[in-house]
């Protein structure tokens, strides 16, 4: 008897997590879809300044500017580590952390970097390093599944502006980049001193086409040295879209995963619970049927 | 005989539409583009952009960035286009306030107020530009 309605309670407690990974299942789909618009729509801007770039090459311009130069000693190193805010994402955030734990121990121990800093983006990231007893520099939660540019650019233009006078002589950075629907990988990569401009590793069509001839107002140089912080702030942009659209893709399997084991725990449950209804009443038929027949 | 305009910012397309004329503006000042103008790649600066198509005429704010012309197609790459309507006084003013609270000892950093002031103007000639008509 007992040992039923404890089956029971437990199907049904079951049953209302399955309910709960369900819903999210399906909201992180839609969120994911606005995420992956976002990026497409992004990619836009990164294509048409990598063409322009391109096209300023080929006139001929020397590409040189403070942000392309790394600096002699690097004294003064930003990890930026890119996790969520929310949890239930399965390994998302575990990988990220693992690799920004292993670069900032790096970073603590080479002789070169005396003043490393640490800046984290995600309640989860945050409190990670709180547990490892590490104390980031700067953080911020406000970046939710949908970074506004704005944002970035407020934190871009602080870099920017930290490079620029000698504040800051390498950033770097730890977020989940985004390659296919079925593909992201956490990737650690140095944003500043910028290494390409124009980021052309997205795919960018590299065809040709017939080199015209440009008129540049004011110069191709000056153009260019205008264009350069514009594509970082474009790259670190795209940092973050991709690690929002990771987020949910980590979200929506692990939410997927997580509704088919509770199918699976609730077929197993039910099928106990009748076998156990059923010998029940086998047992109570055989009291009585044993009492009738004392009876006799 | 009609233009291709195209803006993007790192955020959105913001504007896809045909034109007869587009003013810009560049770095030193205005620019007028019509039908069949050489290929040409510019530095914007902040200011007005208006595209006309008959009678109509469609005013944006653009932040900077750059333009590209090339065969009868101008595409615009800016942090920031905003429908110029939609520029009031208390946001050019709010944007002035803000660029002047920046500190300036160093040259980087003075530039760098410099810029934010030259945007903040722009967004005040806009808004007094409505006011006034």
């Amino acid at each position: 008897m007992a040992k039923t309605k404890t089956l029971n309670k437990r199907r049904k407690s079951i049953r209302s997590i399955r309910k709960i990974t369900r819903t999210m299942e399906l909201i992180s789909t839609a969120c994911y879809r606005r995420a992956m618009d976002r990026a497409v729509n992004a990619r836009a801007f990164t294509e048409r300044l990598t063409r322009m770039v391109r096209n300023l090459a080929v006139s001929g311009a020397e590409v040189s500017h403070p942000l392309l130069t790394a600096h002699a000693e690097e004294k003064n190193v930003t990890l930026l580590v890119l996790s969520s805010n929310r949890g239930l994402c399965g390994g998302y955030n575990g990988s990220i952390l693992r690799v920004a734990y292993q670069r900032w121990k790096e970073l603590l121990s080479g002789e070169k970097v005396a003043n490393p800093a640490l800046v984290v983006s995600g309640k989860r990231g945050i409190s990670y390093f709180r547990f490892r007893k590490v104390q980031p520099s700067q953080t911020y939660t406000q970046f939710e599944d949908k970074p506004t540019f704005d944002e970035v650019d407020q934190i871009a233009q602080e870099y920017l502006e930290m490079y620029l006078t000698g504040k800051l002589d390498r950033l770097e950075i730890v977020y989940t980049k985004f390659f296919s629907m079925s593909k992201q990988a956490v990737v650690h990569e140095t944003l500043l001193p910028l290494t390409e401009i124009g980021s052309g590793d997205d795919g960018a069509s590299q065809e040709v086409k017939g080199i015209a001839e440009y008129d540049f107002l004011p110069s191709a140089e000056s153009i260019l040295s205008e264009v350069v912080p514009q594509s970082f702030k474009a790259k670190l942009f795209k940092c973050f879209l991709d690690a929002a659209v990771s987020e949910q893709i980590a979200r929506m399997v692990a939410m997927k995963a997580a509704t088919e084991n509770a199918d699976s725990m609730i077929q197993t449950l039910t099928m106990a619970v009748n076998r156990s209804r059923q010998s029940q009443i086998t047992g109570e038929l055989t009291e009585l049927i044993g009492g009738v027949e004392a009876l006799k | 005989m009609e233009l291709k305009c195209v803006v993007v910012t790192p955020e959105k397309t913001v504007l896809d539409q045909a034109a007869e004329s587009i003013t810009l503006p560049l770095y030193d000042g205005e620019y007028g583009i019509e039908w069949n103008h050489t290929p040409l790649i510019g530095r914007l600066g902040a200011g007005l952009l208006r595209l006309r198509k008959g009678d109509r005429v469609d005013a944006y704010y653009v932040s900077g960035g750059f333009v590209e012309v090339l065969a009868n197609t101008v595409s615009l790459m800016t942090a920031r286009a905003i429908p110029a309507a939609e520029i009031t006084l208390a946001k050019a003013d709010a944007a002035m306030v803000e660029a002047k609270a920046k500190p300036g000892k160093s040259v980087q950093e003075m530039e760098i107020r410099d810029q934010a002031m030259r945007e903040a103007r722009a967004m005040l000639r806009i808004a007094n530009r409505k006011h006034s008509s």
